[in-house]
């Protein structure tokens, strides 16, 4: 009689809330099987997962069931739980960064998680640790057992808590969106390497995440979760073929997609028309930009942004996309100010800003507006909504106080939220709704430039959607020029006019955004292109295919 | 990981558009209403109640002498006893709470207000930073008691000088505090989305900095206001706080301490009211911590 791996039976877990974090989950997980647990946040993903390796927080209460290989665990005292976990089950965490210890090698921590089971010691345990490193593509893997976690790129560590996980041969992997820290084209490698592992070892992988082109390329089936129910499961295939659901519909229409190779081709028979030549003054220009990190007086200075050269014209939206450390939050940052520029110019509306001093700079300042990637944290947590939105017009003292409550008005009607919200605090707020806010405040003083720092990658994906829809329509509505700030190279797609792909604080790419998309002419870009997980399992993915350890990352380490 | 915390502090609404948190955050003066908080409220009520009520609830004053009544014990007469110069000791400690209070409510408030003002105006600023911290430094490294008797020498034992030894102590201890909130605060993208919008240095302090770095400040403030009611005490019981014949807490527990083989009675009602005022203080203090850590 085969018995499922992991059965998890009308699973409910609730704290002292009201509302329960998870109601009723069901889910089963067969030996070698890849499972996608998919949902928005909120939607009990995390708490489900948690429960099967009894890691859920002080106050919770579980019911129903979890069953691995036929034996209940929800409930098991913690000496059982310890046999479970690492052996029968482990976990991979989001975060590689926090989920490794600073000052204990690499090494070392393969070596705890061996002893932890009475496992193998001495010269064995190295030998042990090595074979893992080396199932996990680490190059050079004796050599990287001495290293601490900081000497690895962001992509390594997550290798070495993969390598950790797999230390006691578990049967089942628990992935909380272990690629979701990670830039996309170490994210597609990470992916390959679950699914290899999968295929080398017959481990089952219970993945969860919010990511649609994540669940499309390594899922074999996709159990979808809303509000801590289960609202539809299918294997992958036909749940991207044929959504049941409306939620799930709702779900995959909300993700912003790349154009497909056949619209590529397409796009570029349309789009080469020369750009309109102005010679208007640009809303912003960047002027062989350099901004250094560090200092010269320690010897170590950093590159962020290197002789950058761009210009965004008036009531256009610029898109700035690339991977962590290649700059373009700095760019941006720097068109708001908040950067000393260390060499080149940047001119606002054709005027100098690091030059312009007194009512001069004043006035480019209120011309500018920012809108933050953290809609939790750009919110003063003790302003009411409506005190938010009026403080721009408080700081320079425009209008009566009948007139900024009336624009306050306007702004929130612009940003669709009731005026029932003007009284509540941000705390009140969802991140959507607080993220709108945010704009709205941003908004306030007509700027002609508005800088959006990620602003969209705190959100899920459904909210995402909207809030990008209201940015484009007020983008055309109020005419401001924009700088878009994004690594998500869809999300920029839907609103950008031009891009600028950047890596390491140069610009490697510059066009229309269906041009870059459409025909990308750097190899940079095709590559970034090629590791976004396309949200549809019958595309191939490039690098999901391609095998062999990373290169790329040997590279960056170095 | 992060995620998890989401699902349990803001499940989803049934309504998309009802998708916030209902529960607004107990501020930490909700802590003030219940347990350990509204024990320590009532407790230190009934001690500043006692203070200011002296005039009225004392049998004699301060400074009366009772013919005949030579270190008698308590009775219903003199309820905590007489002293050697035949004062009332019960009369003495309730005025006693006077200058305590002074010391607490005024001294402690001053001593905080300057320190937070010094913290937040310095820490703003690089250099402004590193000449306060160093004189916070040269401040703290005396021992309270040193720094008392130091300040003794200069102006003479005195209310006065216990006061000025108070605000002295306290001030650093505020702007260490005050530095620390400012500096995590002010990285947070709300100031920095006022500084984009074109607030100044001083709108940002006012409006964003100051109000969002007060929790820690007045946990701090309740501790140092019992810290006070014992250097009080401690400069009292040296000769170095309030002058005779005025009396307070320590002075009292002094003179009680003298007299110990003759009235071992002497002592006991002011240290009880120093216990209480202490503990109720701290009860404050605690419940006020742990509100900001919920």
């Amino acid at each position: 009689m085969s018995e499922s791996l992991l059965e998890i039976t009308d699973l409910g877990i609730s704290f002292s809330h009201p509302r329960p974090a998870v109601r009723s989950v069901s889910v089963t997980v067969e030996e070698g099987e890849v499972v996608a647990l998919v949902g928005e946040s909120g939607s009990g993903k995390s708490m489900t997962a948690r429960a099967v390796i009894g890691l859920l927080p002080d106050g919770a209460i579980a019911t129903g069931s979890v069953r691995l290989r036929g034996r209940e665990v929800l409930g098991l005292p913690e000496a059982e739980l310890n046999q479970v976990r690492g052996r029968q089950v482990a976990m991979v965490f989001q975060e590689p960064q926090t989920a490794l210890n600073p000052v204990r090698t690499v090494g070392w921590q393969i070596g705890e998680a061996l002893r932890a089971h009475g496992g193998v010691r001495g010269k064995a345990a190295k030998d042990r640790a090595v074979e893992l490193l080396r199932e996990v593509e680490i190059p050079d893997p004796e050599e990287r057992l001495g290293f601490y976690p900081h000497q690895l790129s962001g992509g390594q560590k997550q290798r070495v808590v993969l390598a950790l996980a797999l230390a006691n041969e578990p049967e089942l992997l628990l992935a909380d969106e272990p690629t979701t820290a990670l830039d996309v084209t170490v994210q597609a490698e990470i992916l390959a390497l679950l699914r290899r592992i999968r295929d080398r070892t017959g481990t089952s992988i219970l993945i969860i995440t919010h990511n649609m082109g994540v669940v499309a390329h390594l899922a074999d089936r996709v159990v979808v979760l809303r509000q801590g129910e289960v609202v539809e499961e299918a294997g992958t295939r036909e749940l991207f073929a044929a959504p049941r659901h409306s939620y799930t519909r709702q779900l995959l229409d909300a993700v912003p997609r790349l154009p497909t190779p056949e619209e590529r081709v397409h796009a570029v028979t349309v789009d080469d028309a020369p750009a309109v030549a102005t010679d208007a003054v640009a809303a912003l220009e960047y002027d062989d930009v350099r901004v250094h990190y560090g200092s010269r007086m320690r010897g170590r200075v950093l590159p962020a942004v290197d002789g950058v050269t761009l210009r965004l014209e008036r009531g256009q939206v610029l898109g700035l996309v690339g991977e962590s450390g290649s700059g373009k939050t700095t760019l941006g940052r720097l068109a708001a100010g908040l950067v000393p520029l260390a060499g080149g110019t940047v001119r606002v509306g054709g005027e100098d800003l690091v030059r312009a001093r007194g009512r001069r700079r004043a006035d480019l300042r209120r011309g500018l507006a920012f809108v933050h990637q953290d809609p939790e944290a750009s919110l003063d947590p003790r302003f009411s909504i409506a005190e938010a939105i009026r403080e721009p017009l408080d700081v320079h003292g425009i209008g009566s106080r009948k007139g900024r409550e009336a624009r306050v008005t306007e702004l929130l009607d612009a940003v669709r939220l009731p005026q029932s919200f003007l009284q509540r605090r941000p705390r009140e707020l969802s991140g959507g709704q607080r993220q709108r806010v945010a704009l709205a405040r941003a908004l306030t003083l007509d700027p002609r430039l508005l800088i959006a720092d990620e602003p969209t990658s705190a959100l899920d994906v459904s909210v995402q959607a909207e809030v990008l829809e209201l940015f484009a329509d007020l983008q055309q509505r109020l005419g401001f020029a924009c700088v878009f700030i994004s690594h998500d190279l869809a999300v920029v797609n839907k609103v950008a006019d031009h891009v600028a792909v950047l890596r390491s604080g140069k610009v490697v790419e510059l066009g229309p955004a269906a041009r870059v998309f459409g025909a990308p002419s750097h190899d940079y870009t095709r590559q970034l292109l090629a590791a976004v997980p396309v949200p549809d399992p019958t595309v191939p993915n490039l690098v999901t295919s391609a095998t062999g350890p990373a290169l790329r990352e040997q590279h960056i380490a170095s | 990981m992060s995620e998890s915390l989401i699902d349990i502090a803001a499940p989803e609404a049934t309504s998309p558009d009802d998708q916030f948190d209902q529960r607004r955050r107990p501020g930490i003066w909700t802590a003030l209403r219940r347990g350990k908080g509204l024990a320590g409220l009532v407790l230190i009520g009934v001690v500043v109640a006692l203070g200011l009520l002296a005039p009225v609830l004392a049998p004699h004053s301060a400074t009366e002498q009772i013919p005949g009544a030579n270190l008698v014990g308590p009775s219903g007469a003199h309820w905590f006893g007489t002293d050697e110069v035949n004062r009332d000791i019960f009369s003495r400690t309730l005025y006693g709470i006077r200058t305590d209070l002074i010391v607490v409510f005024l001294a402690v408030p001053i001593g905080a207000a300057i320190g937070i003002f010094v913290g937040l105006i310095s820490s703003w600023w690089t250099f402004t930073d590193v000449v306060a911290q160093r004189v916070f430094d040269l401040v703290l490294a005396f021992p309270t008691l040193i720094l008392a008797i130091a300040l003794t020498a200069f102006v003479g034992p005195g209310l006065r000088t216990v006061f000025f030894v108070i605000v002295a102590v306290e001030l650093p201890v505020f702007g260490r505090l005050t530095r620390t909130s400012v500096r995590s605060v002010r990285e947070m993208p709300y100031v920095e989305a006022a500084h984009v919008v074109g607030a100044g240095s001083l709108w940002q302090l006012r409006r964003h900095v100051l109000p969002n770095s007060m929790e820690p400040l007045l946990v701090q403030l309740a501790v140092s206001m019992s810290v006070a009611v014992f250097i009080e005490g401690a400069m009292s019981f040296l000769g170095l706080g309030v002058r005779p014949p005025q009396p307070s807490l320590g002075s009292l527990i002094r003179d009680g301490v003298r007299n110990l083989y003759d009235a071992p009675f002497f002592a006991v009602g002011p240290l009880v009211i120093v216990v209480a005022l202490v503990l109720s203080l701290l009860l404050v203090s605690q419940a006020l911590a742990e509100a900001r850590r919920a």
